[in-house]
């Protein structure tokens, strides 16, 4: 090893452990730790957008005077001054345009995502469950297929159904008729076997990086010794 | 006056966005331009974000607030990477390493911690939540497919038991399914409600 990566090497360790301290409670090591990981993360962030978008995107096209892109370059430029005015107590609102702005646009760009990207091929999903194709088998009737899909239809109505009328419920306080009531308890059947699946899900890919960083911490150490 | 003006900036926007992505070809040069402008503004929105946590913790310093120890290692922190890679470059080898040497066990270190931390967390929803059919189906549904992906069940290769494990491996999907079109759903309207002037998350 040589000494670069045995400072670095250290520089990890030191930073693990002072994570891990959180096992014996809230401390200074570990408050310390976010603060130099919230610290370097917008420090480096900070200068990814000033080197990969403001200068390329702003101010390259500002310094063509008198060029399309020049002109083009003055409106995110204004909008850009509007939302530096927000740092002055005095005139924070002035940030609201370029926010509006932000807002509309995301807007429709989520809109436009969503109902394309989400929400027509998960409706369509459940639909194709239902075209003939899928449930014929050898000239006969697929009845597994037809069980399947409407099991599928049921599972996904119910859990819809659930978030619909648990807020209305938490709105009107009323009691909810048997029917309404019954198909809330199977979307919430549903809905706890998909939340228990992604629980284990996030707990492996956690338990997978808890087991490398021990791992890491042992070669490290048994390298450090061995010279 | 003054609140009607950034409602209308916002519809005028989102329409002029969703009709250039309907009608394709005849607005694409445009949809560019503007998607552009709302890059470097959103980029622009978040240094001011990381200008405003500086000051804040600068503030703290000047002031000797408690805990102002913390201000100095964030702004020291800071200071060092974003100068290093103002001086460097982005793609300076050595930076990048650096960086990589801090973030890397850092990141991982509270991924790792946070297995810990949710074991207890799941503990702690059928103390907080109390006994439902949400809780009990989760607390089921998480003890078999933790079982399911140790992979010991499906390495004693019995045939019945195999299809069973992959039937309930599909089961996730369809609650899945269903939350996501809630989500999509829940978007679509919130979208369209800035669009419609109806919300206003630039606050007023």
């Amino acid at each position: 090893m040589n000494p670069m990566d045995i400072v670095l090497g250290v520089i990890g360790i030191a930073l693990s452990v002072m994570i891990f301290s959180y096992l014996l409670g809230d401390n200074f090591f570990f408050r310390a730790a976010l603060y130099i990981l919230v610290g370097v993360s917008s420090g480096f962030a900070a200068a990814v957008l000033v080197t990969k978008v403001i200068l390329p995107r702003l101010v390259e096209p500002l310094s063509r005077n008198g060029t399309d892109a020049f002109w083009l370059g003055l409106v995110p430029l204004a909008l850009c001054v509007l939302l530096v005015l927000m740092l002055v107590p005095r005139t924070v609102k002035a940030g609201t345009l370029p926010l509006a702005f932000l807002a509309g646009t995301g807007a429709a760009v989520a809109i436009a995502g969503i109902s394309r990207g989400t929400l027509a091929p998960q409706l369509l999903s459940v639909v194709n469950r239902f075209s003939p194709e899928l449930l014929r088998a050898n000239a006969g009737v697929n009845w597994g297929g037809i069980v399947e899909a409407l099991f599928i239809l049921l599972g996904v109505i119910s859990v819809l159904f659930y978030f619909h009328h648990r807020l209305s419920r938490k709105s009107a306080g009323t009691q909810r008729p048997l029917l309404v009531e019954g198909i809330s308890s199977v979307g919430q059947i549903f809905l706890g076997i998909s939340l228990g699946m992604l629980f284990v899900g996030f707990f492996s890919a956690a338990l997978t990086a808890l087991i490398a960083r021990m791992l890491w911490l042992k070669e490290f150490i048994l390298a450090l010794l061995a010279g | 006056m003054k609140k009607t003006i950034p409602i209308l900036v916002a519809a005028a926007a989102a329409l002029f966005i969703l009709a250039a992505l309907i009608l394709g070809e005849p607005l694409a040069g445009w949809l560019e331009i503007v998607l552009n402008w709302a890059v470097i503004v959103a980029s622009a929105a978040l240094l001011v974000a990381i200008a405003t946590l500086i000051l804040t913790h600068l503030r703290n310093i000047v002031r000797g607030k408690r805990g102002f120890i913390f201000s100095i290692i964030l702004i020291s922190t800071f200071l060092v990477s974003f100068i290093g890679a103002l001086v460097l470059g982005m793609d300076n080898s050595a930076y990048l390493r650096w960086v990589a040497a801090i973030q890397l066990p850092l990141e991982t270190s509270l991924l790792g911690l946070s297995a810990l931390v949710m074991t207890a967390a799941a503990l702690q929803i059928f103390r907080s939540r109390g006994w439902s059919l949400l809780t009990l189906t989760f607390g089921i549904s998480a003890l078999v497919f933790l079982v399911i992906s140790l992979g010991l069940l499906q390495a004693l290769n019995i045939p019945v038991l195999t299809t069973f494990i992959n039937f309930l491996q599909r089961l996730p999907m369809i609650g899945a399914r269903g939350l996501l079109i809630g989500i999509g759903i829940g978007a679509l309207l919130m979208g369209l409600r800035v669009v419609l002037g109806l919300e206003r998350p630039w606050g007023e």
